[in-house]
């Protein structure tokens, strides 16, 4: 990683009728970082994900990408760029092979030069047994990472994933995070949006964002420095009189659908009075260091799965 | 120029391994050519015959003009599944897309009324060479400008419910006004003037023209409004894609 920006975002606005869905989003990510948008759903993470990867237009402000204006200079822009969409972005009909070949046509290779191009990235990306197969007829896995190998047809220094792993199962996810940190250790550049901190936590910086403006940026444990102590979870028999308790007894719980989450500065200590005091029989109590969840939860009072997450990607290991 | 063969290979590719799209549109043209050639010719006073050679620019105008219009449908099929993000990304011009879109819109048009015009002995239409690259310039240029036609208007569609119904409400008066089954000299004046504004017109003129030998308007009249529609509405789909995911 070095310090020469591989992009920056200034004073970015965007605009849908009466929806104020970016408000001034400053940014910088450095070359060779991997870089990790995180916020639920709704946050503005896809409006900002397409303006920067030549989608969109920003009502107000400026982008640039590797050197190149993201609105005056697209084209010499998206030669630089690949780009893992949150939709699958395949030709289900064709087999691998002629995706990544018709890909290559596409960023400008000769005919000959994009047979090869796809034909390392086969052998790269574990992809070769499958590759006179219909895109279609693919695994949720392999789908991904043919995805994966259309981002990186024109050999990009930098690599948009927009919710990349979404619905994938544990191991696939594995092996997609696999590929892109060979992909940051050969010196790329990554931009992801997740709203999984799990997937945001491997990220060299992380932007939160809600509501269409960057919250915190940092590196993880940057940000979870910002909690400034630890976080206790208590599951008790009614946990709305116990929030009503706790607040009444100068605690600030926030509800979370695994219980209550309260930010204390000096959580073992903490845990036995309250143990000791609370009126409520009580279920579960954890204490535990600051995750992202608490950052934001601290930050909004609301917790990243106000987006709804599926319950099996909750399980999944860490990318 | 990569860009703009890379969309049109691409469009091709997925027609060959679409082999019900690739079979449906070549019986559709001989359904339209015998079905209503028969049905409407017994009742005309040219004789069965005679009206076959009529209508027969009529029948190659009206196979062009779905045909080329519903290849554009695959547009809205990949903003809808999200497939055309991956090609609006890729650094081709605009304007190589909406060219790409548009020629190979017009080849897929051109696929099933080539089988029309391999039928032309059959029904005893003996066109010299000369007559026969006139019909078949008048085809490519009836072909570019529906898919241009098409192209321009699958841009701005999302669904892919909504514009196959607008497109046939919008096409078949099109294809009514054009004098395709019946000489305009005859029709009332508000239906000749509505034919006018009519680019349908214009391509089945030129297409009688190379086929009976006379044209209702000059043929480069109707050579000049084509081209001036290609132009129109490739430049018309160009800025939808420069917009990108503002459209």
């Amino acid at each position: 990683m070095n310090d020469t920006p591989a992009l920056e975002a200034s004073a970015l606005h965007k605009r849908y009728g009466a929806v104020h869905a970016l408000r001034g989003i400053d940014l910088a990510v450095w070359r060779g970082e991997m870089f990790a948008l995180l916020g639920p759903n709704g946050a503005g993470k896809t409006t900002l994900f397409s303006i920067l990867a030549t989608l969109l237009k920003p009502s107000e402000g400026s982008a640039r990408v590797l050197g190149h204006d993201a609105v005056r200079e697209r084209v010499a822009l998206r030669r630089r760029i690949g780009i893992v969409f949150q939709e699958p972005a395949l030709e289900g009909k064709l087999s691998v092979r002629d995706n990544l070949l018709l890909m290559g046509l596409f960023y400008g290779l000769p005919l000959r030069v994009a047979r090869t191009r796809a034909g390392e990235l086969l052998q790269t990306l574990g992809l070769s047994e499958v590759a006179a197969r219909e895109a279609q007829k693919l695994s949720g896995g392999q789908k991904r990472r043919v995805e994966l190998a259309r981002a990186l047809v024109g050999q990009p220094d930098l690599l948009f994933l927009d919710e990349a792993t979404l619905g994938l199962d544990v191991d696939a996810r594995r092996l997609f995070w696999a590929e892109i940190r060979r992909y940051v250790g050969g010196g790329g550049t990554v931009f992801l949006t997740t709203h999984y901190m799990d997937e945001a936590e491997p990220a060299d910086r992380i932007a939160l964002i809600d509501r269409g403006q960057i919250l915190a940026l940092g590196t993880p444990q940057d940000l979870k420095n910002q909690v400034g102590g630890g976080v206790l979870l208590l599951a008790t028999a009614d946990d709305a009189q116990a929030a009503d308790w706790l607040r009444a007894h100068g605690h600030a719980p926030e509800p979370s659908a695994r219980g209550l989450l309260l930010v204390e500065r000096e959580p073992a200590a903490a845990l036995p009075r309250i143990l000791g005091a609370l009126p409520l029989r009580t279920l579960r109590a954890e204490v535990h260091e600051p995750s992202l969840e608490d950052v934001f939860l601290k930050l909004t009072g609301r917790t990243l799965e106000d987006g709804a997450a599926p319950p099996a990607r909750r399980a999944g290991a860490r990318p | 120029m990569r860009g703009l063969l890379a969309v049109i290979l691409l469009d091709l590719k997925r027609l060959w391994v679409d082999r019900v799209r690739l079979i449906s549109s070549l019986i559709q043209p001989l359904l339209y050519l015998f079905v209503l050639g028969s049905g409407l010719g017994a009742s005309s006073t040219l004789g069965r015959s005679g009206y076959l050679h009529y209508i027969y620019p009529g029948v190659l105008a009206l196979s062009l003009l779905f045909s080329a219009v519903f290849a554009a449908m695959l547009i809205v099929f990949d903003r809808q599944i999200g497939f055309l993000k991956a090609v609006l990304v890729a650094p081709v011009p605009r304007v190589a897309i909406a060219l790409g879109k548009v020629l190979s819109g017009a080849i897929q048009a051109l696929v099933p009324a080539t089988i029309l015009l391999v039928l032309l002995p059959l029904l005893h239409l003996d066109l010299a060479p000369p007559a026969l690259l006139e019909l078949i310039g008048s085809m490519i240029l009836a072909a570019v400008t529906f898919s241009a036609l098409g192209v321009a208007t699958a841009a701005r569609f999302r669904s892919t419910t909504v514009f196959p119904i607008i497109s046939n409400a919008v096409l078949l008066p099109m294809f009514f006004l054009s004098g395709a089954l019946y000489p305009l000299g005859d029709a009332p004046t508000w239906l000749r003037v509505l034919a006018h504004l009519d680019p349908v017109t214009y391509a089945v003129d030129l297409m009688r023209g190379a086929v009976l030998g006379h044209w209702a308007y000059p043929p480069l009249l109707s050579l000049a409004v084509l081209a001036g529609f290609i132009v129109a509405l490739t430049w018309l789909a160009t800025r939808v894609f420069a917009a990108g995911e503002d459209t």
